[in-house]
């Protein structure tokens, strides 16, 4: 895999692991895992990749989508996980309420440098 | 669920399918969605629109003042006239029963249409151009319902087999509402539970759900006698809810429609469950939705029972406090919490003076009287932090936590003088009592024994009396 491809990838499966870490610890696993279908189906009907995401009772994978992405490099993969992100924040915001969702939003903003800002057009 | 969730579908793709099929046509193209906003994009510039908008996009305010007023009239397809002259047909998208949008297919050049041959092989062109988009909107409207169907199935059998396994009331009650508000997307769920003769929101989730809970609703309230009175669920707009305590601090949007399933099953009722009545939910979904409640309704009323047998094996049932099994698991928790945090610990062992005798002389019940107000005497003498047990026949034990022995002998005092000075049935009642602080290494028994030991000794000096142990 070029090292490029791999940063990329990396970078959101670091995201999307901490943002399932920090949501079942208030969720539980069972309803981090259904929310988390719930929003692949969704982004599913526009970016069929994201059905490549692997998770389960013990996390989130991307190494599919890696292998995806090596063979198709044209991806728009920065428009699907962010699209993948604000569905989810949205949807933990009914679930949790928006004090402890945006607590969430927040503690993840200031790790990856932004990303969740952006993905609301802030 | 959001409105256009069912047409969600890439618009930059939609857009190069919807680019082709105007050029192959010789045709312009542009869709709006069901609310009369621009889906995609003109497919071919349209020299007349370029000259108003100097580009392609539809960005001219009159123009879409003009499009989604006509979009709101027009009922199956129409013919107009666009503000700038042009002329165009008109169609509305999807079914009778599931509108997606509206089709506006105008003539790729400048024209006015005036000759007839030309309008009608215009019209012809546009008619072919509305039944293809329109079969291909409907299949990916089958397709993203399949999948959510298949969604919804597959979350309800895994729920269905979680829901069976869990007994915990608190996680049955998460798992429902997390559930509801994930596969639906519903903006607020709530489930209310029987407690005799009301009901009680225990869970509420969503737009202000949590303002729900711990909301008592009456079984007599007209609404709830309404929803009750028939095994569907009822219809009931948040305006007609807001006579219901709890939904007047709700800002869920004027009209919103929420659905309320009573929960039954065949010991009765168990309770309600309210979802914010979710879109494009057909008559599949209402069934799967059902299921699922059915689902729910049995797994609360387990966890309901379990929950009550638990409390009642755990509770005195003539005082209401815990009673001498559970103590030892107690007190045993509290030891270790003093000596981990080095905090004091200290125990009241208090024993009804003669009443082997008042039960004898005035029967049992008179007896049960006093132990029950003696208990609320107790309840009344201390903090919601301690601890008090039924530990025998007319024994008593509380635990204090945080409280040095004097402290405690100072709360066994005012309970003592609590129970002489209260007018009892029958007779003058008085208690003894011991108090025992805990000792480094103290276990359960060794506590308990100092303290009983010490009552021993407030009766060996004649009763109506309080020991602290000296040790």
């Amino acid at each position: 895999m070029s090292e490029i491809i791999e940063k990329r990838i990396g970078h959101y499966e670091t995201l999307l692991r901490e943002m399932w870490t920090a949501s079942s610890k208030y969720l539980g696993t069972f309803s981090v895992n259904l929310l988390v279908e719930r929003v692949v189906w969704e982004v599913s009907l526009e970016y069929k990749e994201i059905e490549l995401l692997q998770y389960d009772q013990n996390g989130i994978s991307c190494a599919k989508m890696a292998a995806r992405l090596e063979e198709n490099p044209d991806l728009p993969v920065e428009d699907m996980f962010m699209k993948f992100i604000t569905r989810y924040v949205e949807i933990l915001a009914r679930l949790l309420g928006h004090e402890r969702a945006e607590e969430i939003r927040k503690k993840l903003d200031e790790e990856f440098a932004g990303d969740l800002s952006a993905s609301r057009g802030e | 669920m959001h409105p256009n969730l069912l047409l969600n579908i890439s618009v930059r793709y939609w857009q190069d399918f919807q680019d082709t099929l105007a050029r192959a046509m010789n045709a312009n193209v542009y869709i709006f969605d069901a609310n009369g906003d621009p889906f995609s994009r003109f497919s071919l510039p349209a020299e007349l629109c370029q000259e108003v908008n100097k580009g392609r996009e539809l960005r001219n305010e009159k123009c879409i003042d003009f499009y989604r007023s006509a979009c709101g009239s027009t009922e199956d397809k129409d013919m107009l006239t666009c503000p700038y002259g042009l002329k165009l047909c008109a169609y509305r998208l999807g079914s009778y029963a599931q509108k997606i949008g509206y089709l506006i297919v105008a003539p790729a050049g400048h024209t006015t249409l005036m000759e007839r041959e030309e309008e009608i092989a215009f019209i012809t062109k546009a008619h072919n151009v509305y039944r293809t988009i329109n079969e291909v909107f409907n299949a990916i409207l089958e397709r993203n319902l399949l999948g959510l169907r298949r969604l919804e199935l597959n979350s309800i059998y895994e729920i269905s087999r979680l829901m069976t396994s869990i007994v915990e009331l608190d996680r049955v009650l998460e798992l429902i509402t997390n559930s509801l508000i994930i596969i639906y997307q519903a903006d607020l769920c709530f489930v209310g539970l029987r407690e005799g003769d009301k009901i009680r929101v225990a869970q509420g989730k969503g737009v202000r759900g949590n303002l729900l809970i711990g909301k008592e609703w009456p079984l007599v309230h007209p609404l709830i006698e309404r929803i009750f009175s028939k095994v569907e669920p009822s219809s009931l707009s948040i305006e007609e809810l807001k006579v219901l305590p709890g939904f007047t601090g709700t800002d869920a949007a004027p009209g919103t429609e929420i659905m309320v399933y009573p929960l039954w099953t065949a010991l009765g009722i168990v309770g309600l469950l309210g979802i914010a009545a979710p879109v494009s939910l057909g008559d599949n979904g209402s069934k799967n939705l059902q299921i699922y409640i059915n689902f729910a309704a049995v797994a609360l009323a387990n966890a309901t029972l379990i929950r009550r047998l638990e409390r009642e094996a755990e509770t005195d049932f003539l005082t209401g406090f815990l009673n001498r099994r559970v103590l030892r698991d107690v007190l045993a928790t509290e030891l270790q919490r003093a000596a981990r945090y080095g905090y004091h610990l200290s125990v009241i062992f208090l024993d009804i003076d003669d009443f082997k005798v008042y039960n004898d002389t005035f029967g049992h019940l008179a007896g049960d009287v006093v132990l029950q107000k003696t208990a609320e005497l107790i309840k009344n003498s201390i903090r919601t932090t301690d601890i008090a047990c039924r530990y025998g026949g007319e024994e008593f034990i509380i635990v204090l936590p945080g409280t040095k022995g004097g402290d405690a002998a100072k709360v066994a005092e005012r309970i003592r003088k609590s129970i002489e000075i209260n007018p009892f049935p029958h007779r003058r009642i008085t208690a003894s009592l011991g108090v025992a602080q805990a000792k480094k290494n103290d276990s359960v028994d060794s506590l308990l024994a100092r303290a009983d030991q010490a009552c021993y000794q407030a009766k060996e000096r004649g009763k109506n009396y309080l020991y602290l142990d000296p040790s």
